[in-house]
């Protein structure tokens, strides 16, 4: 800009300068010329009418180098007589001279002589003198041309000082200009108010700015819409472009990889996790594959899908999802080996049956014996039929597919019956069983509870020394009631405390067939709480006794 | 010009990354296959370390021709530098790593016993070295850089415990010499690559601070 003003100026100054320059010398000269033109014929005159009216007029005294002008005196037939610049003897006949020609015929005669290569012209008057030969004054100016040649140092002399007021004042100007330029406010481009010719550029940027404006609000909804939806993911997402560097990366995603810096926009995935399988899935899906797999981390396993981004053939970037399938594995794990179990214990029974069948069959059997056998077959037969039973009772639990009624019930009074059930068994195994407590209202499903109460105290009794006690504590409280049950019996070992309620989970593997137990007791204990909302806790010291506690809320089913 | 030797300078970071990632991968699963006695995992590991060779050419090359064409300097020229030396010694890793499988291999060493104590918490020093050293350079972090080269201290100790254990296991009964010998091969080679660890935490020193612990400014 200001370069631009700088030259234009300058270019007007030139123009101005060479013109004015041209114009005034022309001027000045013509009259210059005209005067000197005068000049040469007043001294023609004067000369010749000295020549005339003195006889033996004397040409010498203007051979002097003060005379500016010169003289010429030329015979009637051309001849020079006198030359106050040269000497007459060397010059040549002057009768072709048009001056001379014209002064001989007409009296006077006037040329002009231009010297291209001395840029000089030279102004001729002739006179005819009375005795008929011809005076002639010459006087030498320069050309216009070479008159402004002359000049050209001086202009330049002026160029200097002008060149730097320009330039001085093209600053000014520009300065002049941008300022306001500089100082538009384009927040607002209409409420501005400076030049004219700026107010289309500015309207436009006005309709421009509300544009974007619109634009980036609403891509910033877009953003914040799917900030809210990837945060609250629990499934990690991480979004990368097709040079492997992180576009997005939402929380699930950062604490899974335990991501540590936090600027890790636009940085390789690499530096957020080394993970083979991890590179594994980019790779295959920058190359336009989906890929699929599943990798541990610390305690948790993970499964990986990748799929690629594309647009038409090419692949843009890789889209990785990682849920977290540790429970999904557990529980499988848990299914597998529970539909083992109760093969296994399906199997062991059935196989003495049939043992024991075909050992009859066969006639291999006393007849005396035959009563054992069939005692045991029935036994087993019996174990059978319980072990069927749980199963049913622990998968209706699971699938809370429970068909009878809920009522209210006295858990006290429930627990005396159980009681009262299991007496005889305690007796056998000479331990005190006694109930302590007072009326407790809950609603619950009668045969839940029942089946509940009974395997807690069978337990208690079974897994219990010689000459020990179990004693079921049922108190009522303002919001709930709590059942306890405890025996000062072996007890369970701290390590094994968490897995007593699995289903077929025995502590003591060995001893399983001789209490009896389906394996399955504490797991329907455990699923009869959770179906009554109930809270259940175990504290067990090895040597010292279980202490098994129950809390149901009154209100909570 | 500079756009291009930045994308670069970046490709070479990722690969030294992925090559690290190999390296942890190859020394947790040489442990891993050691302590379970999974002799497949150790056939996959010493085959794995083919893999590894591989990447260590690839950046190498990388590497020459940074140098070639972009004549780095100052600290271009030093990550350049320490890149090509980093790689030798995960190169070393991977090795020790497919050597340590081998023996695993060939050898019949009981599971972890009171005898193999010492050599498990050298392998887990180790791997924790590694993937301390590789999380150094992906972080550019002098603090962890450091700590890494004052843990190598760590497993040198855990080197002469597992050392005094052999030489009681053999005088207990000279039939043990075969798997004493064995642990002793198994041991010296976590503790190379305890070393190895330690130079990739010097060359990240390096690359960082342009000084290196073991000499003077360069």
């Amino acid at each position: 800009m200001k370069r631009r003003i700088y030259r234009s100026m300058l270019f007007l100054v030139l123009i101005t300068l060479f013109c004015t320059t041209l114009l005034i010398t022309a001027v000045i000269y013509q009259g210059f010329y005209h005067l000197m033109q005068q000049e040469i014929r007043n001294e023609a005159l004067f000369l010749a009418t000295s020549f005339n009216e003195n006889e033996g007029f004397d040409f010498s005294w203007l051979s002097t180098a003060d005379y500016a002008n010169r003289i010429t005196w030329v015979a009637r037939d051309g001849t020079v007589l006198f030359d106050n610049w040269a000497d007459p003897a060397n010059m040549e006949n002057h009768a072709n001279r048009p001056e001379v020609t014209a002064a001989l015929q007409d009296g006077v005669g006037e040329a002009v002589h231009l010297s291209q290569t001395l840029g000089t012209q030279t102004f001729y008057r002739a006179v005819r003198l009375a005795d008929g030969s011809v005076l002639r004054v010459a006087a030498t100016i320069n050309t216009v041309y070479k008159a402004v040649f002359d000049l050209l140092p001086y202009i330049i002399l002026i160029l200097l000082p002008v060149l730097v007021l320009a330039f001085t004042l093209a600053n000014l100007l520009t300065k002049k200009i941008i300022v306001p330029l500089n100082n538009l406010n384009l927040e607002n481009p209409l409420a501005n108010d400076v030049y004219d010719e700026l107010s289309p550029l500015l309207s436009r940027m006005a309709r421009q700015k509300e544009q974007i404006a619109a634009q980036f609000q609403k891509l910033q909804e877009k953003q914040v819409e799917f900030n809210a939806i990837t945060e609250n993911m629990t499934e990690g997402l991480i979004i990368l472009n097709n040079r492997g560097q992180i576009l997005t990366l939402n929380k699930s995603a950062a604490t899974i990889f335990g991501v540590r810096s936090p600027d890790y926009h636009n940085k390789h995935f690499t530096v957020v996790s080394r993970n083979l399988v991890l590179q594994k899935a980019v790779k295959v899906a920058l190359d336009g594959l989906a890929y699929k797999d599943s990798f541990t981390k610390g305690q948790n396993t993970f499964e990986l899908l990748a799929s690629p981004v594309r647009d038409g053939e090419e692949v843009r970037g890789v889209i990785l999802f990682i849920l977290d399938i540790t429970s999904q594995q557990k529980v499988e794990i848990l299914r597998r080996e529970f539909s083992a179990n109760v093969s296994h214990e399906l199997k062991s029974p059935l196989t003495s049956i049939l043992g024991y069948a075909e050992l009859m069959f066969t006639g291999m059997v006393q007849p005396e014996d035959q009563a054992a056998f069939i005692d045991r077959i029935y036994n087993e037969a019996r174990h059978l039929l319980r072990l069927v039973e749980d199963t049913i009772n622990l998968s209706r639990l699971d699938e809370k597919d429970v068909q009878l009624p809920v009522e209210e019930i006295d858990l006290f009074a429930l627990a005396q019956e159980v009681a009262d059930r299991l007496a005889p068994l305690a007796q056998q195994k000479k331990i005190r069983f006694s109930v302590r407590g007072e009326k407790s209202i809950v609603a619950g499903v009668r045969p839940i509870l029942a089946e509940m109460l009974y395997n807690l105290c069978d337990n208690a009794i079974k897994y219990n020394k010689e000459n020990g006690t179990v004693e079921v504590g049922v108190s009522p409280a303002a919001e709930q009631v709590i059942v306890t049950v405890a025996d000062n019996g072996i007890g369970i070992p701290q390590e094994e405390q968490s897995r007593v309620f699995e289903r077929f989970y025995r502590i003591d593997k060995s001893h399983s067939r001789d209490t009896g137990g389906t394996g399955l007791g504490l797991a329907i204990v455990k699923h009869s709480a959770e179906f009554h909302n109930a809270q259940i806790e175990l504290a067990s010291t090895v040597g010292k006794g279980t202490t098994v506690t129950v809390t149901f809320k009154r209100k909570g089913f | 010009m500079r756009s291009k030797f930045d994308a670069q300078l970046a490709l070479l970071n990722t690969q030294l990354i992925q090559m690290g990632a190999l390296c942890e991968a190859a020394i947790a699963n040489a442990t891993k296959a050691l302590l379970e006695g999974d002799r497949e995992l150790a056939q996959k590991t010493v085959e794995a370390d083919e893999e590894i060779d591989q990447k260590e050419r690839e950046i190498e090359g990388l590497c020459l021709k940074l140098l070639l064409q972009q004549q780095p300097v100052a600290r271009d020229l030093r990550q350049i530098s320490s890149a090509l030396k980093m790689i030798t010694d995960m190169e070393r890793i991977g090795d020790q790593a497919g050597d340590i499988s081998e023996i695993t291999l060939l050898a019949n060493i009981k599971r972890a016993t009171a005898e193999t104590k010492h050599i498990t918490a050298m392998a887990q020093a180790t791997i924790k070295m590694v993937t301390d050293s590789i999380e150094a350079f992906v972080r550019q972090d002098l603090e962890l850089a450091r700590a890494v080269i004052a843990y190598d201290d760590v497993v040198d100790d855990l080197f002469n415990a597992v050392k005094s254990d052999m030489i009681s296991l053999i005088r207990v009964d000279a039939d043990n010499g075969e798997f004493a010998i064995d642990l002793m091969l198994i041991a010296k080679y976590f503790e190379r690559i305890g070393d190895h660890a330690t130079n990739i935490a010097e060359w990240v020193e390096f690359a960082i601070t342009g000084r290196h612990s073991n000499g003077a400014d360069q």
